[in-house]
């Protein structure tokens, strides 16, 4: 019997012995702070981390930026009211869009306060502190060029202090003011850690930001607060660097050949990586693209017909007897076509205004919109076999030298001193390309119309130049009233419910 | 021994006694009542003499010399004894009651047994036949409606287990990012003999033998920190010692039928609704279908086509089982052994099935006189081909003017195929080439063991047992998504192949040490253990695109063209626990009850690594009390009260920390690796539920009425729910105050025979919850759910409620219009909500939202119903709820996307002119964001009834055709949740969360079965 005891004891006590499992670590879990610092090669990983996580900007964030303007209107007749209304200064903060657009952009801006971070923990092991400035100064521009787009469209907005998105709870929010000189000084910061050198030459990220990126958004940063001077200090620079030149084929420039173009500053950047199946990164280009169309390579998607460019925009162009940009930037339609011969002004209109594009795709009728933007096309005879979606393997523009140029243009018309092109030579750089003859002694008016004419579709610009000039005027157009209270869009309801900063605000 | 000497000197002594007198041989049947199963063994006695027998297996007897004035006597362990007066009869069928009193029944409490008079806590314990009368291949399913407290929702895709839930929730429910399948996080511990589980959908339902579910705290507390969402032990059948061999065989086969299929748009209600939408798109759409497909000779303004998708895509499906069980055992081995086969096909047109075959035996063997060992093994083995779940959505949001096939589009494949691009729509919208390519197929397998050793230190004193178990699972998963061509625009081009491999090991290893004594009065019951466990899970994943796709057999991912770099994915989880836990159990003259446990756990899985998790029970058997003596009405009475605190381990692992996560981007056209660290991050502490427990229980007017009532209060503090994250969006689970759960819980139970012929019982239950956050550390609320549909949690109401404007009714006209201020300002025409101004100033703001209700049923009902007569009975289960609220998300999605169908109540209903509707916007209206604020328009009533459960059973007993002895056989139609009545716009009210997305629609079942015993 007693050995039944002992048994029953051992067996009680054997358990006990285990004890030193319950210490084991999670499995499959990369904790941040285990990782080896010391690994100084792997410092580039947040760096990298940082553009792959701005190539995910999801298709939702882009519209409302970019449709306000006179340059193009939603589209997509019958979805998307409130999107519409949107483009008719008829805002809701309840319209899930705005809340998109927020929560996408500051989920991009915390990462670069993340990888932040982790390059200055590989700094401090010992990796070389100059990789790791050009690492960070990678973050702020991203950074950057995202703060200055939700300040324009929002006006005050959070500038967060570190990676802790519950931080802002006690945050108050910053005023347009305020953060367009954070990222002037936050660019400022940048500029000497990035890299004389074109984009595409980067070796250790091609495509990535370099020293003249951090100057265009410290431009654009600038040109909000109408600091004409250091805008233009900051595009003469880009310019005597040399490093960039315009593509001559401004169609291509937005097709496949646009890809690390000399002409871009910045971008996004996608891929089929060569093959028919498989990974591909892209950005949702189905958004621009025509409901149908009857590609000249078949098997191809089209898209959901939203984002048309303006008759406003197009009868402009007309006038100005623009064919190249025109072409390049508007997919037309027959109905559309006849549309604009409605007005009897255009009632001739050139030949090659027709619904087959240069690369021979036609573009069929569709109910949702008249026409679709051409620089977010991607012609059917430039995909890989085997790929089906609209725009897939193209990359995103975000900066162009011809922004910079004029930008620089635009500056010296506002009587600041540039050290590099005059504003001639700057907007007849542009013109030039375009097929359109030289300009002597360019105004400010006529600047602004060559930034209508080169930059329509990209990014909103022609709305906050028109807001920033306050030529309400223009955006006051086919039955829409602006003004000067319409400029910033409400604060996103469910961001009101959660955030006391923009409670005070409202 | 000595009864059976007994019997046989009876026996012997008949022939002498019968001659005296003029007596009579009585034969006769003795039947289960509960059952309807012959009983096997009942003693039959002529009062006052020792002349009698017993029953044989087939429940009959002859018992000689009977004198016809006298009376005999039935009567069995744990039946109510009955005395039938003979009256000269010469067959005397008798049914036995089971003794409700139950003053020796014995449950399941975890660690042991304990009888149920010494309970002191809230355990409600389920019978075999009661799970056997649902056919379903999941045990759970079975309880709806009959454990008060408990909410089973029901999942209707084949080889789906329900959600269950026990006394409301602490944590929320969740979904699984990657396969939306809920991860029944709020569900309770399982305890398959003595096996943790979190899903018992493996086990075959007449395996089991009990089912306690473990309500209170008290009770669960001894399972510590895996128990706040309370406890199902389940046991499975074991043989028993000197029974005779008994052969079961039990079978059903049937068909499910889609019920309340919802009403969606017809085509002519579509057209109207799209040409009064004030969308030229959306108009020029219906003339572009009624050019391609032509116009209805009823209606010229409706296209030629009317297609009802959800009809297009439903199916009856059959569902059969068959189990055979074989159990008995010798003085000094018991053994059970059974076989079954399940088969349910889903009722969604497409491949989409279940089947499980399963294998148990289970042996105890007495060794020597201090040493019993035994095992037990249960092999499930199981092929699952679960739906295409876009299904249910597309089908909802198709247009009825687009027809399933279209013979223009000669260009599709693998079928011409209609889309709804051809006529201007934004997207394809005929589910159909989805379900037709989509193929998953999920083999899951299943393996419980276990071995265990009882040795007697004492002889009815001291034991002590250990067991070691080891679950077991793999999964091999694979989904293959092949390619098909509508248009350009519905196109699905490169085939998808995607291959998971899971295995799951759970070992547990349990000794305990149990000590009884009883001195006096005093009854003691002393219990001490430790448990050890280590959980195990792997997980490897991989996704490639373009392989052969003719035939199944080249489905691998050798064959594809590309693998998916960043679609390779290796997962595991090694967690480990150690526990040491007693329970004292004492009761002092069968009056006065008292009861602890304790229970120490250790694991792995969290920052803080122990917890401990006491509980302590009273009970007052006041039936025992000299002064109620008198009260012959009150058979029983107990009261109880119980206190007790658990964990929770279902909220998932806390990170602790920032985590990285590799992303990879296209850079220069190569795919780089990148890294992206999470800012926020969760930071769990334990989950702990603390919990009160009142109750009493009761038998009264000679056991035929049972009564047991309870009531809770339970709070959850550091209850760790999703919480919005400011700026960035999503959610994280924190830790963020206190939640209470508090309700009342009542079953009642009538049970009488009218004469010896007719049976019945009535059963009653009914719960109440009221589920409120009590505290949220100083925060006046936390917001949840989603940027549209805010669920918020107040302090003082539900968790995560709906949240938004309560709609008061429609602007009717111009007039209406031009009086409301509102109205003017937000530029609002007829047929707009008219909001509450619920602050009285003189906007709608953000300051006039209200809670819209909670997801919680805040009154839950079940009855049951059992009629027998003679060889007949009937069962009628029935249960309901209300009070609880659906996010119709459904109708939500039209924020998004706009030209899709919509259901026929709001077609109908809409506003469509003065004093057409003060419910629903216009059709126009329902495109304006004003409209589209989250609104109790959107917040619909969840309350249900349903007939759970009916079933028509006859017994065949006793008989003999062609002078064969025939088995007892019993031959059942069940017709299974064949009504269901509701008024919520979907086509099921069981939402888990309460957000109503897409949900497989439970069906009717209609079965006819048959059990043979012999």
């Amino acid at each position: 019997m007693k050995r039944i005891y002992n048994t029953a004891l051992a067996f009680l006590l054997l358990a006990t012995s285990c004890n030193s499992v319950l210490d084991e670590p999670a499995e499959n879990k990369a904790f941040s702070e285990g990782a080896d610092y010391t690994k100084s090669a792997d410092m580039i990983l947040p760096a990298i981390g940082v553009y792959a996580k701005l190539y995910e900007l999801g298709w939702e964030t882009y519209p409302l930026i970019a449709v306000r303007g006179d340059d193009v209107n939603a589209g997509g007749l019958g979805d998307q009211q409130d999107y519409a209304e949107t483009d008719n200064y008829r805002y809701n903060k309840d319209y899930w869009m705005y809340n998109s657009l927020w929560e996408g952009f500051y989920t991009i801006i915390y990462n670069t306060y993340t990888a932040e971070d982790q390059i200055i923990k590989y700094q401090s092991a010992g990796a070389d502190s100059q990789l790791a400035q050009r690492y960070i100064a990678d973050a702020y521009v991203v950074r950057g060029f995202l703060l200055l787009q939700l300040s324009r469209v929002w006006g005050d907005i959070f500038i967060p202090e570190d990676y802790d998105p519950s931080h802002l709870l006690t945050t108050p929010v910053a005023t347009k003011d305020e953060v367009m000189t954070y990222i002037s000084e936050l660019m400022d910061k940048a500029i000497p850690a990035l890299q004389d050198i074109h984009p595409k030459d980067r070796v250790d990220i091609p495509g990535g930001a370099t020293k003249h990126t951090a100057l265009a958004v410290k431009a654009l940063a600038n040109l909000e607060l109408k600091n004409y001077q250091v805008v233009a200090e900051a595009t003469s620079q880009i310019i005597q660097s040399d490093r960039y030149a315009l593509e001559p084929d401004f169609y291509e420039l937005f097709k496949l050949k646009g890809k690390l173009n000399k002409e871009n500053l910045f971008e996004l950047q996608y891929s089929d990586f060569g093959k028919g199946a498989g990974d591909y990164k892209s950005y949702l280009y189905a958004f621009f693209g025509p409901q149908s169309w009857t590609p000249k390579v078949e098997g191809i998607g089209g898209g959901w017909g939203f984002f048309e460019p303006s008759l406003k925009y197009i009868k402009f162009m007309l006038d100005r007897g623009e064919t190249i940009r025109l072409e390049t930037s508007v997919l037309f339609t027959d109905r559309g076509i006849a549309e604009i011969q409605k007005d009897a002004r255009y009632a001739g209109l050139p030949s090659w205004v027709s619904n087959t594009t240069r690369s021979g795709d036609v573009i069929n009728d569709f109910n949702r919109a008249l026409f679709s933007s051409g620089k977010h096309y991607m012609p059917s005879d430039q995909y890989i076999p085997g790929r089906t979606s609209w725009g897939e393997n193209k990359n995103f523009q975000c900066i162009r030298y011809a922004e910079i140029l004029l930008m620089h243009a635009e500056a010296l018309t506002q009587g600041a001193k540039g050290s590099a092109l005059s504003a001639d030579e700057a907007v007849n750089l542009v013109r030039t390309r375009s097929g359109l003859t030289r300009l002597t002694n360019v105004t400010n008016q006529q600047v602004m119309d060559e930034k209508y004419a080169e930059l329509a579709m990209e990014w909103g610009t022609r709305f906050y130049d028109m807001v920033r000039l306050e030529k309400y005027d223009e955006l006051s157009y086919d039955g829409r009233t602006f003004s000067p209270g319409l400029i910033y869009l409400p604060y996103p309801q469910s961001q009101v419910d959660q955030l006391p900063g923009l409670r005070e605000k409202k | 021994m000595k009864s059976k000497q007994f019997l046989f000197l009876c026996m012997f002594l008949i022939p002498f006694v019968v001659s005296s007198q003029n007596n009579l041989t009585v034969k006769g049947v003795v039947t289960e009542s509960a059952t309807g199963y012959p009983a096997v063994g009942v003693s039959v006695f002529v009062k006052g003499t020792t002349n009698g027998t017993v029953t044989s297996v087939d429940g009959d007897y002859l018992l000689s010399n009977v004198p016809p004035t006298a009376t005999l006597v039935f009567s069995f362990v744990g039946m109510i004894t009955r005395e039938v007066p003979v009256n000269g009869r010469t067959e005397i069928n008798v049914f036995m009651e089971e003794d409700t009193q139950k003053l020796e029944e014995v449950v399941v409490v975890g660690y042991g047994t304990a009888k149920v008079k010494d309970l002191t806590s809230s355990i409600t314990t389920i019978k075999p036949d009661e799970i056997m009368k649902t056919p379903a291949g999941q045990a759970m399913q079975a309880l709806q409606g009959k454990v008060p407290g408990m909410q089973v929702i029901s999942s209707g895709g084949p080889g789906k287990a329900p959600t269950v839930r026990i006394r409301g929730i602490g944590s929320y429910p969740k979904k699984d990012a990657l396969n939306a399948e809920w991860l029944n996080n709020e569900s309770p511990l399982y305890v398959v003999d003595g096996i943790f589980y979190n899903s018992i959908d493996f086990l075959n339902p007449s395996d089991i033998t009990s089912i306690s579910v473990l309500k209170d705290a008290s009770s669960a507390a001894i399972y510590g920190v895996r128990a706040a969402n309370g406890v199902v032990l389940i046991e499975t059948k074991s043989g028993g010692y000197e029974k005779k061999t008994e052969v079961t065989f039990d079978g059903y086969f049937g068909y499910q039928y889609a019920q309340n299929v919802l009403k969606m748009a017809n085509a002519e209600q579509f057209a109207t609704m799209a040409m009064e939408s004030g969308s030229s798109t959306d108009i020029k759409n219906i003339s572009n279908a009624m050019q391609r497909y032509g116009r209805s000779r009823i209606n010229p303004n409706v296209p030629d086509v009317n297609t009802d998708w959800f009809k297009e895509i439903l199916r009856p499906a059959s569902i059969e089982n068959y189990s055979l069980d074989i159990s008995g055992g010798s003085s000094k081995a018991a053994y059970s052994v059974g076989i079954n086969y399940f088969d349910q096909q889903g009722i969604l047109d497409m491949k989409n099935e279940y089947a499980r075959y399963n294998f148990r035996s289970k042996l105890d063997f007495k060794a020597t006189d201090w040493l019993t060992v035994g095992g037990n093994m249960i092999w499930s083995q199981a092929t699952q081909y679960p739906e295409e779940k876009v299904a249910w959505n597309e089908a909802y949001y198709a247009i009825p003017i687009l027809p399933v096939y279209d013979e223009a589009n000669t260009q599709a494949t693998p079928k011409p195929y209609a889309s709804a691009t051809d006529i201007g729509y934004r997207g394809g919208q005929n589910p159909f080439p989805a379900i037709d390519t989509y193929n998953r197929r999920n083999f899951i397998k299943n393996l419980l063991t276990n071995f265990y050793a009882d040795i007697r230190i004492i002889p009815e004193k001291l034991t002590f047992k250990t067991s070691y178990n080891q679950a077991y699972t793999s999964r091999e998963e694979r989904e293959v998504k092949l390619p098909y061509y509508v248009t350009n625009s519905f196109q699905f081009a490169n085939p998808e192949i995607t291959k998971w491999t899971k295995t799951y090991s759970d070992v547990t290893w349990d000794n305990v040490l149990t000590f009884m004594n009883r001195f006096d009065k005093h009854n003691l019951t002393v219990m001490l253990g430790a448990s050890y466990r280590d959980e195990y899970y792997s997980m490897l994943q991989a996704k490639a695109y373009r392989f052969p796709t003719e035939i199944e057999q080249s489905w691998y991912l050798d064959l594809a063209e590309t693998i998916k770099a960043d679609e390779v994915k290796d997962d595991g989880l090694r967690q480990y626990g150690l526990s040491y836990f007693g329970r004292v159990s004492y009761n002092f003259d069968n009056k006065y009850l008292l009861y602890g446990t304790l229970r120490a756990d250790g694991s792995s899985k969290y920052q803080e690594k122990w917890g401990y998790f006491p509980t302590v029970g009273i009970g007052w058997v006041l039936s025992q009390e000299n002064f109620m003596e008198d009260i012959t009405a009150i058979d029983y009475l107990k009261l109880r009260a119980s206190w007790g605190q658990l964990g929770n381990d279902k909220i998932p692992a806390s990170d602790g920390a920032l985590t990285t996560t590799i992303l990879t981007a296209a850079i220069n056209d190569v795919l780089v690796s990148g890294t992206t660290v999470s800012g926020v991050f969760s930071s769990l502490g334990w989950e702990l539920t603390e919990e009160i427990n009142l109750g009493f229980s009761s038998d009264f007017l000679q056991n035929r009425l049972k009564l047991e009532a309870d009531y809770y209060i339970r709070d959850t503090k550091n209850a760790a729910i999703s919480v919005s994250i400011p700026a960035v969006g999503g959610t994280v689970v924190k830790n963020v105050g206190i939640i209470r759960n508090s309700g009342f819980e009542f079953a009642l139970n009538w049970n009488d025979a009218v004469g010896s012929d007719f049976r019945y019982t009535i059963g009653l239950n009914f719960s109440t919850l009221k589920n409120e956050v009590r505290d949220l550390y100083g925060q006046p609320y936390v917001d949840g759910g989603t940027a549209e549909f805010r669920q918020r949690s107040i302090v003082g109401q539900p968790l995560l409620a709906f949240y938004g404007y309560e709609i008061v009714g429609v602007y009717q006209n111009e007039a209406e219009i031009q009086a409301d201020p509102i109205a003017r300002a937000n530029g609002l025409v007829p047929g707009d909500f008219k909001y509450k101004n619920q602050n009285g100033d003189d906007v709608i703001n953000d300051d006039d939202r209200v809670v819209l209700g909670s997801y919680f049923p805040t009154l839950m009902l079940g009855g049951n119903l059992g009629v027998g007569f003679k060889n007949i009975d009937l069962s009628v289960n029935f249960m309901g709820q209300s009070g609880n609220k659906i996010l119709n998300r459904k109708r939500g999605n039209y924020i998004w996307t706009n030209d899709t169908n919509l259901d026929a109540d709001l077609a109908i209903n809409r506003w469509h002119g003065e004093g057409t509707s003060d419910k629903y916007p216009s059709s126009a209206g329902l495109r304006k964001g004003w409209n589209q604020k989250m609104s109790d328009y959107f917040v619909e009533d969840g309350s249900f009834f349903r007939i759970q459960n009916v079933q028509i059973g006859y017994n065949l007993l006793n008989k003999h055709w062609w002078g064969v002895d025939i088995p007892a056989i019993r031959i059942s139609l069940t017709a299974d949740r064949p009504l269901t009545v509701f008024k919520y716009n979907g086509f099921n009210p069981e939402i888990p969360d309460g957000i109503d997305t897409q949900t497989y629609p439970v069906p009717a079942t209609y079965t006819l079965g048959l059990n043979i015993k012999f």
